[in-house]
């Protein structure tokens, strides 16, 4: 095997670059060599157009149509909700019926967004609801991380930070369906009366 | 003289090919053993000789071998499951279900993936540990050493390891799986002003769905893996170029001390590439043989040894403790308790125990015990070792006296971390309550 001790054979011989300092102009403009310009140009385009790459092949991962099920969704007539709560489970919302109004609160827990579970109380408690009296049938609790919250959604243990959201409720007028708009959250106090 | 065969009779001739196969095992002599280092592709990244110390069971436990044997088995189980899987909402538990139930020896691949990786989170963070309280980050008085910076190559890699956890189990499309992803997702979202816009790029959208699915999927098979592989080949790298591990400092101070001549431990050149003197390697080369033996066949020997005991280990667990499929993902009904795995039930305490209200302003768990604490603590054991003042005669020891109070502290995290785990896995009920070992938990309806 031919190996030769290392020595200048062996290295790379360069063209010494003619030397070519930018000369600063009077007027304090640039004054670029032609190979300096050329070379940084390139160097120029080549990021440029990695950058472009790199831009394209994220934003091609962030989606601009979303097949997703709709926010605002029919749940059924009215005579399909008994007195109380009735799940709507594909939805993950609770609406609840008292008399003739109704109301729509989310079961996404607003810690985590675990879906939370309703515990129906053996008889009616007094509560204070951030500062309100209100005597609740229900209560929901959340299997993640236990937090807990009254039957008007007011979060009073566990780690979650607020009550549950509420929705909006509109009636359909051509079948007389209950409408929720999940894209739309309203005050705890909102009654859609029918 | 060779006597010219043909290439034909060569390759026919058993023993001779035997003989090329073994002879870099099992070398006859020095030389030889030196030999199949060099020439042997697989034996490359290891020195001629290596210290008895560095091969001793209790100086490292072989941790970060055995982690590397772990990955490997989670590579090598993972290409059949690739073929098997259908990463789809519709077909992924089905799937699951068929490698489970209906493929041959499928559940053994699927629990021996899943075994190795439970595994391979707890080895990689022992690693850690390791590394740790021997000073193992240190740098000592070679030259070009920079063992802070391959202590922090290693966290990544912790991070990427559980990163690789926890977009593995989502694939099963199971309760466990679209749960965990539903609160890891929405830690995320938790971070101050980007966390929406994370959380979307995240799942490729606002809910978990396809989109979701298949970006795990790639995640998990394509880029993670990639990562860790080369972040270990220079985490490799960087081990030989700072001199091996740390305990070998201490023969190299001990020569100094009884004043032997250092050796320059190599001069070569870059295959003529770089011209006159080269590169050399200032280490003070640990050449004696009362603390070297050969690499071949002594760490071959034990990297067979750890190799097949990992495998060995992995297997039986495999085989004792098959791995669980939940019921079908549902988004209505969350499981009661809804559990992380083990390995990040501590973060699942404490972002459950971390939301305080200061005046009106609540701020979120997610925040606090997702993000803020756990951020802080990788950040603080990246700049450890740059902190850390002791002196060179604290590097690879176990226990070092100068070390004492940072070893404390240290242990005093990973008790904490520990405690916690323990807390989430065995002392957490329905509803996050608190329920005693010999408490039974009341019956919950599946519902309501």
């Amino acid at each position: 095997m031919k190996s030769g001790k290392p020595g200048p054979e062996h290295s790379i011989h360069r063209p010494a670059a003619p030397e070519s300092p930018d000369e600063v102009t009077k007027s304090g403009g640039i004054n670029l060599s032609r190979r300096k310009l050329i070379s940084r140009i390139g160097l120029g385009a080549t990021l440029l157009a990695i950058g472009g790459q790199a831009y394209a092949f994220v934003r091609s991962l962030v989606p601009n149509v979303l097949y997703e099920d709709p926010q605002r969704f029919k749940v059924g007539t009215l005579d399909q909700f008994a007195e109380g709560p009735k799940f709507i489970e594909d939805k993950r919302v609770f609406i609840l019926r008292e008399k003739n109004t109704f109301h729509c609160i989310s079961a996404s827990c607003t810690h985590l967004g675990c879906t939370v579970k309703m515990q129906r109380l053996n008889q009616p408690k007094k509560v204070n609801a951030g500062g309100r009296e209100i005597e609740e049938q229900l209560e929901f609790a959340c299997p993640c991380h236990g937090s807990k919250y009254y039957g008007d959604g007011t979060n009073y243990s566990g780690p979650a930070p607020r009550p549950l959201d509420h929705y909006k409720l509109e009636v359909a007028p051509e079948d007389g369906q209950l409408i929720v708009d999940t894209s739309q959250t309203v005050a705890q106090d909102f009654r859609l009366t029918v | 003289m060779v006597t010219k065969r043909s290439a034909w009779a060569r390759l026919t001739d058993g023993r001779a090919a035997w003989e090329k196969i073994k002879w870099s095992w099992l070398p006859d002599t020095n030389r030889e053993a030196g030999d199949s280092v060099v020439k042997n592709f697989l034996l490359h990244w290891f020195p001629a000789k290596v210290t008895r110390q560095s091969l001793s069971w209790n100086y490292s436990f072989w941790l970060g071998t055995i982690s590397a044997v772990l990955f490997l088995i989670l590579v090598l189980t993972g290409i059949p499951l690739m073929f098997l899987y259908v990463p789809s909402v519709e077909r992924a538990y089905l799937s699951v279900k068929d490698i489970e139930f209906t493929v041959s020896y499928g559940w053994f691949l699927r629990g021996l993936h899943r075994i190795s990786a439970h595994l391979m989170v707890a080895v990689v963070f022992l690693h850690m540990v390791r590394v740790f309280l021997t000073g193992a980050f240190k740098n000592g008085t070679a030259a070009n050493q920079n063992r802070p910076l391959n202590w922090i190559i290693g966290i990544v890699l912790l991070l990427l390891t559980l990163l690789l956890s926890f977009t593995g189990y989502l694939l099963p499309w199971d309760q466990l799986a679209y749960w965990a992803i539903t609160v890891g997702t929405n830690i995320a979202s938790a971070a101050p002003g980007v966390g929406e816009a994370m959380r979307f790029f995240l799942l490729g959208g606002t809910t978990i769905e396809q989109n979701t699915l298949i970006r795990f999927y790639v995640l998990h098979c394509f880029f993670l893996p990639l990562l860790v592989t080369l972040l270990f080949s220079y985490h490799m790298w960087r081990v030989r170029k700072d001199g091996g591990l740390a305990c070998v400092d201490q023969l190299s101070l001990e020569q100094k001390k009884q004043g032997v001549e250092p050796i320059k431990s190599k001069t070569y050149s870059l295959l003529g590439i770089t011209s006159g003197t080269t590169v050399h390697v200032e280490t003070s080369l640990v050449d004696d043989e009362k603390y070297t033996v050969m690499s071949s066949p002594n760490l071959t020997r034990r990297l067979v040894v750890v190799t097949l005991g990992t495998l060995v280990v992995a297997s039986i667990l495999t085989v004792l403790f098959r791995a669980p499929l939940e019921a079908a993902a549902n988004p209505a009904v969350t499981p009661n308790p809804a559990k992380a795995p083990w390995y990040f039930l501590w973060l699942q305490e404490l972002v459950t125990t971390t939301t305080f209200t200061v005046g009106g302003f609540t701020v979120n768990g997610a925040l606090i015990g997702g993000i803020i604490l756990p951020g802080v603590l990788v950040l603080a054991a990246i700049i450890w070792p740059y902190l850390d003042r002791s002196p060179l005669s604290s590097i690879g020891v176990w226990w070092a006296k100068d070390r004492r109070r940072q070893n404390i502290v240290f242990l005093v995290i990973v008790a904490a971390i520990l405690l916690l785990t323990i807390i989430g896995t065995f002392l957490r009920g329905p509803y996050w309550n608190w329920y005693w070992p010999w408490q039974s938990w009341p019956d919950m309806p599946r519902k309501f």
